[in-house]
This record gives C-alpha cells, sequence and structure tokens, in this order.
C-alpha cells in the first residue's frame, strides 16, 4: 500500500503535469511541407503571422499534414508516391515517431485524424492491384491497426464528415504504379468519385460527375460546418476544353459545378491545388500553381466573385475573414480584398497549408 | 535561294534579322517543320495501311504485318505530340492505347474475337468499342499471338483487320485536318487558346519533356521495373519485337523538337545533340534484345539502365537550360502537381 506522501505526490504528479495541449504556448498556427535553400525538404511550422517557428526535416518530399484534435501533434505526410509519414509534437518541431505503410502501399500525402483523435486514417495507394485504400493507425502509438477499400482508385484527400460521423474521400480516379513513377495509366477509363464511407469503412454515399467530366480529377476538398463538400478537381484532358474545377455537394443531392460559365475558369489551367471556406462558409476559394491564381466563389450563387494572381501559389487556409495563401516563392499572404503581403521564408511552400488551431 | 530566305527558314533568323523579338518565328519552325510534317506522315501511312486492307487483310499476310509496322512507327514518332487535334474525342487513345497496365487489350480483344461482334461491321459501330482494341497494339495481339488468331473465324479477323486499319486512318487524318485547319493557327496567333508566344513555347516544351518521360518511365521504366522484380512481360510491342525500335523512333523525333526548340542557343543546341547522340550509341548497343527480354540478365539490364539514364540527363538538361529560355517557369508547385 502506497503511503499518504507517496499517494498526495502521485496526484500532484498527474494533476500538475496533464498531457500538452494545443493551448500551450509555442503551438505554430500553420504547419507546411516545403524545400529549403539546400534544396532538402522540411515540414515547418507558422506563426499566424507566417513567420517560420520551427522546421523539422523530412527524407524526402513532404505534402500535406494533419492536426491531432487535442494533443498539440501533428503528421506530416510524404507526397505520392512515398512511404513515410512523421509525427512531429508542434511545440518543438521533434519527432515523435515515424510510419510506414505496408508492403505494396504507398502514402498519397493526406491523412486525418477521427473526431476524439484515437485512430488516424491515411489514404494509400494498393499498387499492384490499383485500388485505393484508406489506412488505419492507432493514434497513440502509430501502430497499424487496420485498412480498408476507399470506394475508388487514387484516394488523395480525406477529411472528416461534419453532418454525420463518417470520412469523406476524394478517389481521383487516376491510377499510378512506383515503378513508373508519377505517370498516370488509366487515364481514357478513369472514373474519379467522392466516397462517404463510415469510420469502420462501409461506404454510404458516393458521388460522381457526369461522363463528360470523367477525366477531371477530384483531388482536394473542404468541409462546411453543415456537411456540404467543396472539392477542386484537376483536369487530365486537352486543356483546349474550359471545365468546372469547383464543385459543392451536400450528401444526398445533386453536386453543383460553381463558376462553369465564367471565362476566368481558363485562368486555373485546369488545375486546382487546394480549396477552403471562408471563415464565415459563404464563400469557397481555389488556388491555381499553374494559373498562378487564387479564385474566390460565392457558394449560394456559384459565382465568380474575385481572382487575384499570386505567383506559384498553392498553399490555402481559412481565415475568420478571408484566406490565408501560400506559394513556391517562399511568400505567405492574406487574400481578402486585395492580396496583402505577410511574410516571406527562405523555402518554397509546398502544395498545402494546415490550420492547426 | 536568295540569303533573306535562307535566314528566314531557321527560328532565330528572323529574331536577328529585325532585331526584334519575333517569338513565334520558333512556334511556326516546330509546327512546320515539325508537327505538320509529322502528323502528315501518319495520316499517309496509316490510310495506305487502310487503302492495303480492301484487298488483303489476313493477319498472316505479310503486306499486312509489314504496313502494319509503316503506320505503327509513324505513330511512334508522333507519340510525344499529345495536346490539341490528338487529344479530341479520344483520337490518339483510340490509335494506339499504352500502356494497359490492367491488361485492358487483350481482355476486350479476347472477348470480341469470341464473340464475334458484329461492332466492326460500319466505321461508325467501331467507334463505339473500347479505345483498348481499337488500335496498333490490338493489332499487334492478333498477328504475332497464335492465342487470338486461333480465337474466331479468318473472315472475322480480316474484318476486324479492316475496321482497326480504317479506324487509326481516320482518327489520324481527323488530327492532321484539325491541325491544317485550325489548331496551327491557334498556336502561331496566341488569342484565347493560348494567350502569349511564351503559352506556345511552354506547350511545345511541354512535349519535349512529356515525350521523355514516356521513354525513360514507360518504354524503358516498364520493362526495367526493379532490379529484384524485373517485368520483361512489360516491354511495348515485345511480340513483334519492336520495342528497342520505338525507343529509337522516339529519340529521333524528340531530337529534331529538341533542336527546333534549342536553334537560338547554339551552345545548347549542341550540348543535346551529343546527348542524343550518346543515347543514340546506347541504343545502338541493344541491337541484341530487340524486345527488352534481357532486363531479367544483369549484363543486358545494364544496357538499358544506361540508356534510360541518357534519357533523363536530357531531360535535365531541358529543364534546367531550354525551359528558362522559353519562358518555362519552374515553379515549385505549378511544375509538377499533386
Amino acid at each position: 500500500m502506497p503511503s499518504r506522501r507517496g499517494f498526495i505526490a502521485g496526484l500532484m504528479a498527474s494533476s500538475m503535469a496533464p498531457s500538452a495541449t494545443w493551448a500551450d504556448a509555442g503551438a505554430p498556427a500553420y504547419l507546411s511541407a516545403g524545400k529549403d535553400e539546400l534544396g532538402l525538404f522540411v515540414v515547418a511550422g507558422l506563426s499566424e503571422a507566417g513567420e517560420v517557428l520551427f522546421r523539422h526535416s523530412l527524407p524526402d518530399r513532404g505534402h500535406a499534414a494533419s492536426a491531432h484534435p487535442t494533443r498539440p501533434e501533428a503528421v506530416a505526410f510524404a507526397r505520392r508516391p512515398g512511404r513515410f509519414a512523421d509525427v512531429i509534437d508542434c511545440r518543438s518541431g521533434a519527432q515523435l515517431a515515424r510510419l510506414e505503410p505496408p508492403e505494396g502501399h504507398h502514402f498519397y500525402g493526406h491523412g486525418v485524424f477521427s473526431p476524439e483523435g484515437e485512430v488516424m486514417y491515411t489514404t494509400e495507394n494498393a499498387f499492384e492491384s490499383g485500388e485505393g485504400m484508406i489506412g488505419v493507425w492507432n493514434a497513440r502509438d502509430y501502430r497499424r491497426i487496420g485498412q480498408f477499400p476507399s470506394g475508388g482508385i487514387g484516394p488523395h484527400e480525406m477529411l472528416l464528415r461534419r453532418d454525420a460521423p463518417g470520412l469523406v474521400v476524394a478517389n481521383g480516379g487516376i491510377e499510378t504504379h512506383p515503378d513508373t513513377g508519377r505517370a498516370k495509366l488509366n487515364i481514357p477509363f478513369m472514373r474519379p468519385n467522392l466516397s462517404y464511407l463510415s469510420l469502420s469503412g462501409e461506404i454510404q454515399e458516393q458521388m460522381e460527375l457526369p461522363s463528360d467530366l470523367h477525366k477531371n480529377s477530384i483531388r482536394h476538398i473542404a468541409v462546411r460546418s453543415d456537411g456540404t463538400v467543396g472539392f477542386a478537381m484537376q483536369w487530365q484532358g486537352d486543356l483546349g476544353a474550359v471545365v468546372p474545377i469547383v464543385g459543392l455537394h451536400h450528401p444526398g443531392d445533386a453536386p453543383r459545378l460553381m463558376a462553369a460559365d465564367d471565362p476566368r475558369l481558363r485562368n486555373l489551367n485546369g488545375y486546382g491545388g487546394s480549396i477552403a471556406f471562408s471563415g464565415d462558409e459563404t464563400q469557397i476559394a481555389v488556388t491555381s500553381p499553374r494559373g498562378g491564381v487564387v479564385q474566390v466563389m460565392d457558394c449560394a450563387s456559384g459565382a465568380l466573385l474575385a481572382e487575384h494572381a499570386l505567383l506559384d501559389v498553392c498553399g490555402l487556409a481559412t481565415l475568420r475573414e478571408g484566406f490565408l495563401a501560400s506559394t513556391g516563392t517562399g511568400a505567405v499572404a492574406r487574400i481578402g480584398t486585395e492580396v496583402e503581403h505577410l511574410a516571406t521564408a527562405p523555402l518554397a511552400w509546398d502544395n498545402h497549408l494546415i490550420s492547426l488551431l | 535561294m536568295s540569303v533573306l530566305s535562307r535566314l528566314a527558314s531557321t527560328a532565330c533568323a528572323l529574331v536577328a534579322l529585325t532585331g526584334m523579338a519575333r517569338a513565334d518565328a520558333l512556334t511556326d519552325a516546330v509546327i512546320d517543320q515539325h508537327i505538320l510534317p509529322t502528323y502528315a506522315r501518319l495520316a499517309t501511312e496509316t490510310a495506305e495501311f487502310a487503302t492495303l486492307t480492301e484487298n488483303d487483310c489476313a493477319p498472316t499476310s505479310e503486306a499486312v504485318r509489314a504496313a502494319w509496322g509503316e503506320a505503327f512507327d509513324a505513330w511512334v514518332a508522333a507519340s510525344h505530340l499529345r495536346f490539341g487535334p490528338s487529344e479530341s474525342d479520344n483520337r490518339a487513345f483510340a490509335i494506339a492505347f499504352w500502356p494497359d497496365s490492367r491488361s485492358k487489350t487483350p481482355k476486350a480483344l479476347r472477348s470480341l474475337l469470341l464473340d464475334s461482334d458484329p461492332v466492326v461491321n460500319t466505321p461508325e459501330d467501331f467507334a463505339t468499342a473500347s479505345v483498348a482494341v481499337r488500335g496498333f497494339y490490338a493489332l499487334e495481339y492478333l498477328f504475332y499471338d497464335p492465342a487470338y488468331a486461333d480465337l474466331t473465324s479468318p473472315d472475322y479477323a480480316c474484318a476486324f483487320v479492316k475496321a482497326v486499319a480504317q479506324g487509326v486512318s481516320r482518327n489520324s487524318a481527323a488530327i492532321l485536318t484539325e491541325w491544317q485547319e485550325d489548331y496551327a493557327d491557334k498556336l502561331r496567333h496566341p488569342d484565347d487558346r493560348y494567350r502569349s508566344d511564351e503559352e506556345a513555347h511552354q506547350e511545345l516544351f511541354k512535349a519535349l519533356t512529356t515525350g521523355l518521360e514516356i521513354l525513360a518511365d514507360m518504354r524503358l521504366g516498364r520493362p526495367l521495373g526493379t532490379f529484384d522484380n524485373p517485368r520483361p512481360n512489360r516491354a511495348e510491342a515485345r511480340r513483334s519485337g519492336r520495342s528497342l525500335r520505338h525507343v529509337q523512333i522516339q529519340l529521333d523525333s524528340l531530337r529534331q523538337l529538341a533542336q527546333l526548340l534549342s536553334e537560338c542557343d547554339q551552345e545548347l543546341s549542341q550540348h543535346l545533340t551529343q546527348l542524343f547522340d550518346k543515347a543514340d550509341r546506347h541504343a545502338a548497343n541493344l541491337v541484341d534484345d530487340p524486345s527488352f527480354a534481357g532486363v531479367s540478365d544483369p549484363q543486358k539490364r545494364f544496357l538499358l539502365e544506361t540508356l534510360q539514364q541518357d534519357v533523363r540527363e536530357i531531360k535535365e538538361i531541358a529543364a534546367l537550360d531550354l525551359g528558362p529560355k522559353l519562358g518555362v517557369e519552374a515553379g515549385f508547385n505549378a511544375l509538377d502537381g499533386d
């Protein structure tokens, strides 16, 4: 039996040293993968003002990241067809664990934690069969605990539903195999979809666009509090065709394509890089590094409201007012009525800017 | 030939002559000396093939196979020019569906032959068949793999050969016509599809780098697989022993495009020539391994890896030295999306 003194000491220790939370000082507001001056790959923590707070070295090029809902840690994913995901302490940038997918799989660069943070999900390619998979990991010790099909080929970004428990997965539809790098193997037959899955992998709903848009790869998503999913696409057909790049889908309803008649659509060069809703959820923005623009659209009317030029822009995050964007030239800028430059890092910011707060 | 017209025949000459940047001389040169002749040859060779099959369409006929081979050669020379007219109505995929990582061609061909599918009866019907059975690669199975010819009657096989020959000919003619009547103008006179000469140059540059990528990652990379797991059965057109031939044809065609794009920079042009010469020499070393079966033999595999390295080096120099000259922004995010 422990002494009273020992018992109190134990009590003190557990109450005075609770597990760390996001409220702890020093946690960054955003994460982004990047490439440094020497050509080395990192994931960095950024302050709200876009200043770099830490850098963590990655073995190869990163892509997106996902933040744990309560603990100040995040997982930075390798860009496809990479095979690492680094768990990082977001207060210091220290590495807590490194995940590797099972043999025959590679990561696609995105993943998400379950609502309570017990489990993490990763989008993966089971490349011999070509089937899209979701890897399931214990988010305490980061052991692999399962997997299930993603509902399509080439699952890319995946987020939690907000209208019901479950996952929403953008199955881009494009088959690749690590033997042939990033070469696309099935363009004439590709069929992208948005798949709604339960947290244990049952397919609850799937959304496919009409067949004339089957070459529009649904790749990136954002989820509004009412459960509406904003999706950004990448056109794999000829660029002579001007096609919609952004759509909205509420589960159970038909999808809506945004700005479909606006001639400025072509300024996206057939390519949406990241997508985010505005803080008040009335607008949705998309970045296009190929077009060097950010376009902001009205969710209700579908109209293109504004277009901002920004060289090699790709990362995008929601702000209370407007959006925050990052670029391959190292810039971080606020997108409001105009582009307000906040900071420039000696890093090339990679595809995605992940909000932590 | 006058001095002036001789000068005007090269892409840089006009710039030098007038002292001002008439950027589209480069676009003109690539269209007139590379794209139109390449697609014209494809249209001619496929038309000859189609005409021949009206009288002689047996899969075993040497004349048919020879005409198929010449038309296939012409396709490979055009296979990096994948934008605009080639992409309308899936024309290029219907002419040549490759790589076929899920064996769609043999599967679809097998069921078509077993069913004697009447879809071959008219060009309009055949245009609705899967792209996987409508092109050169489907015929290769029929011509060079006895397992397929035996699946059907000689009459049906003949009708299928005719249908494919007519289909590739129609698609090739459609690509050429669209280039001549519409698309060449869009590239030459930037307005809507291309909004500046730089955008037109970027498209042409992308054709070069895409071609080099297909060569390194697909034509060479697919059979190479990995050292522990070489994949000789993935070599392109291995049944007809054309794998190396396709690599050499594509190298020739890409060399021509690279020379036109780099004409204004003599040093770079010479450097690229040296690199293509090296790749040609290394390709010639593979003469005894025309279908790349040697990927499983470390000695022969080395020769293929060397050639793949050569192609990647050309691509690297193109990206590093040629791209920036053509106004191609090597954006970290823009260059290679995800």
